[in-house]
C-alpha cells in the first residue's frame, strides 16, 4: 500500500508541476469555458425573464459547472494516455512494478484533486457573473460528485483502451462531451429512462442538493444506493474494456506508438 | 519474429544487431511486457514476464527511444524524482544518490533546467539516469547511441560498459552502430527478418572472419598473364598496380590451406613477397557477411 502511496504522490506531483509550468495553458481552457458560459448565460437572459429565469439560471449554473468537470474527468485519461505516447513515456510507466491499473487510477484521482481546486473557483467565477448563489454543502455534494464522477471514470477507461488501439480518437471525445451535455442537462424526472445512463441521475441529486437545499441525509437512501450501482457498473464495465483494448494493443504491438 | 531464443547471464552486455525490421526493438519490447509474444515464454530471474510481469520487470528499467523517454517539461531532478516513485522508491530517501548519479553523468549544472532546454546527449543521458534512479538489475537499451555526436556516443558507451563491470547491471542493447556493439558487448546476437542468424561472442566472430582473409603485399609488379592465372586458379581480389612498383593484393580463400599453393605459385613465377598477414575484418564487414550470407542458427 505505501509503494502505491508512493507512486499516487509522484504522479500528484508531476501533474502540478507541469500544470503550473505551463500556467498559460492551464488556465486559457477554463477562460475559453468561463466565456462560452458568459455568451450562453447572456443569451438565454434575453430569451428568458421574470421568475422562471432564477430557477433555469440556476439549473445552467449547476450544468454547467456538472459538465465541465465531467468533460475533464472522462477526457483526461485518453489525454493523459495521447500526451505519454507522444513523449514516448508510456512505455516507462507501463514497466512500473506497481502495474498500470494502479498508475491510470493515479493519474485520474491526482486530476479530480487538481480538477476540484479549479472547479470550485471556476464555480465562484460563475455564481458572481450570474449573481445565482447557490448552496455549495461540500458535506452533501462532494460525496454525490466523487461517486457521479466513478462512473465517468469508467467511460474515461473506455475511451482510453480505444486511444491505446486506434490513436487518433479526439473525433469522438468531442462527439461524447455533447452527449455528457444532453445527460446533465435534461432532468431524469422528464425523461426517467436517462436514470439508468451515467451522470443523469447524480445530476439530478446534485441539483436537488445544490438548488433545492436538500442535504445528503434528506434524500432516499434507495437513490444513494441505486446512483452507487450505476456508477460502479459503469466504472467496471469502462475499466473492463479498457483491460481488454490494453491486451489487444500488447498483441498487436500498438502500445506507445503514436 | 520466429524461433528467437537466448539467454543473457548475470552482468553480461549483449548487443542485438540487425537490419531495419530484423526485429531488434520487437525482442526489447518483449521482455519489457509491451509486446506480447503470440507463442514462447520469457523469463527473468526466472519469473514469467507473461504470466507475472509486475513481478518479473521489478528490476529491469529501458530507454526505448533515446532522449523520448523523459518528461521535457520537467527538470533532470523532478524527472528522476518521478521515475524512483514509479518504482514506488521514495523519492526523499533517493535525494543524495539523485544528485550522485545526475554528477556522475555530468547533468549536475543542470539538474533544476526543465529537460526541454538540455542538448540531445544529455536528454539521452537523463534518460539513461531515469533508468538507472530505478535501481535496475536488467537494463535494456535501444538505440543508446542514436543521434549523439561523437563525444556524446563515446561518454554513453563509457557509462554502459562501467554499469556492468562496476555494479554487474546486466544489459541488453540494441544498435544500428556496429562500433558501438564491437566496443561494449561481450556477445551479440544478430538478427534478420525475425529469426536469429547468429549468436556469439564477438570475440569469436572476428576471429572467425579473420581466419578465412589474408593479405599478401608484393614487391614489383606482375605480368599480366600471371595476374589471369591466378584469378583463374584462386578465389583472389587484386588491387591495382600502384605508382611506387608494388602491388598489393588481398587473397579471399575458402579454406585457410589455400594460402599456401598460392605462395607457391606467387614464388613459381619470381614474385617478390614482402609480406603476409591475415586480414582484421571490422565487426561490419562480418555483419555483412553473417547477414548477406544468410547463416542461420537453427
Amino acid at each position: 500500500m505505501k509503494i502505491r502511496l508512493i507512486l499516487l504522490w509522484g504522479i500528484l506531483k508531476k501533474n502540478v508541476i507541469e500544470r503550473k509550468r505551463y500556467f498559460f495553458n492551464s488556465i486559457s481552457g477554463l477562460l475559453t469555458i468561463y466565456l462560452i458560459f458568459v455568451l450562453i448565460f447572456f443569451g438565454m437572459k434575453s430569451f428568458v425573464s421574470g421568475p422562471q429565469f432564477g430557477n433555469t439560471a440556476d439549473g445552467l449554473v449547476v450544468g454547467f459547472f456538472l459538465w465541465n468537470f465531467i468533460v475533464q474527468v472522462y477526457s483526461e485519461l485518453s489525454n493523459a494516455l495521447i500526451r505519454e505516447a507522444r513523449w514516448g513515456t508510456l512505455e516507462q510507466l507501463y514497466m512500473s512494478p506497481v502495474g498500470f491499473g494502479w498508475i491510470s487510477f493515479s493519474q485520474v484521482l491526482s486530476s479530480l484533486a487538481i480538477f476540484f481546486l479549479a472547479n470550485v473557483g471556476f464555480l465562484y467565477l460563475i455564481m458572481l457573473t450570474t449573481g445565482r448563489f447557490l448552496s455549495l454543502r461540500i458535506a452533501s455534494t462532494f460525496p454525490l460528485l466523487i461517486i457521479t464522477l466513478l462512473g465517468v471514470a469508467g467511460i474515461g477507461y473506455f475511451l482510453g483502451g480505444l486511444t491505446l488501439v486506434f490513436k487518433r480518437v479526439e473525433s469522438l471525445l468531442q462527439i461524447v462531451q455533447f452527449l455528457f451535455v444532453a445527460l446533465v442537462m435534461v432532468p431524469v424526472e422528464s425523461l426517467p429512462l436517462l436514470k439508468h445512463f451515467p451522470v443523469s441521475f447524480g445530476a439530478s441529486l446534485i441539483r436537488r442538493v445544490m438548488i433545492d437545499g436538500t442535504p445528503i441525509t434528506g434524500l432516499p437512501p434507495s437513490d444513494l444506493g441505486f446512483l452507487l450501482l450505476n456508477s460502479t457498473v459503469y466504472f467496471l464495465l469502462g475499466y473492463g474494456a479498457f483491460k481488454y483494448f490494453e491486451r489487444v494493443a500488447k498483441r498487436k504491438g500498438l502500445l506507445g506508438h503514436y | 519474429m520466429r524461433g528467437v531464443s537466448f539467454s543473457v547471464d548475470k552482468g553480461e552486455i549483449v548487443g542485438l544487431l540487425g537490419p531495419n525490421g530484423a526485429g531488434k526493438t520487437t525482442t526489447i519490447k518483449c521482455i519489457s511486457s509491451l509486446i506480447t509474444p503470440t507463442s514462447g515464454e520469457i523469463t527473468i530471474d526466472g519469473v514469467s514476464v507473461q504470466s507475472g510481469p509486475n513481478e518479473a520487470l521489478k528490476g529491469t528499467s529501458a530507454v526505448l527511444e533515446g532522449n523520448r523517454n523523459i518528461y521535457w517539461r520537467l527538470t533532470p531532478r523532478e524527472n528522476l524524482e518521478f521515475f524512483a516513485s514509479l518504482q514506488g522508491i521514495n523519492p526523499k530517501n533517493k535525494r543524495g544518490e539523485i544528485r550522485k548519479l545526475l554528477t556522475s553523468l555530468k547533468l549536475e549544472e543542470k539538474m533544476d533546467t526543465p529537460a526541454r532546454k538540455l542538448s540531445r546527449g544529455m536528454q539521452q543521458k537523463l534518460a539513461l539516469a531515469s533508468a538507472l534512479v530505478r535501481e535496475p538489475q536488467l537494463l535494456l537499451l535501444d538505440e543508446p547511441t542514436l543521434g549523439l555526436d561523437v563525444r556524446a556516443s563515446r561518454e554513453m558507451r563509457e557509462r554502459v560498459k562501467a554499469l556492468a563491470e562496476e555494479e554487474n547491471i546486466t544489459l541488453l542493447l540494441s544498435s544500428h552502430d556496429m562500433d558501438v556493439i564491437e566496443d561494449v558487448c561481450l556477445k551479440v546476437i544478430i538478427l534478420k527478418s525475425g529469426r536469429i542468424v547468429v549468436k556469439d561472442r564477438v570475440d569469436n566472430l572476428l576471429d572467425l572472419f579473420r581466419a578465412e582473409e589474408y593479405k599478401v603485399v608484393l614487391g614489383g609488379r606482375l605480368k599480366e598473364e600471371v595476374k589471369a592465372s591466378l584469378r583463374r586458379d584462386f578465389s583472389v581480389t587484386m588491387s591495382p598496380d600502384s605508382e611506387e612498383l608494388r602491388t598489393g593484393f588481398e587473397v579471399e580463400v575458402a579454406e585457410a590451406k589455400q594460402i599456401y599453393p598460392l605462395l607457391g605459385r606467387l614464388q613459381e613465377e619470381g614474385a617478390q613477397i614482402v609480406s603476409v598477414s591475415r586480414g582484421s575484418p571490422d565487426f561490419e564487414e562480418v555483419f555483412l557477411n553473417l547477414v548477406e550470407g544468410g547463416r542461420d542458427e537453427d
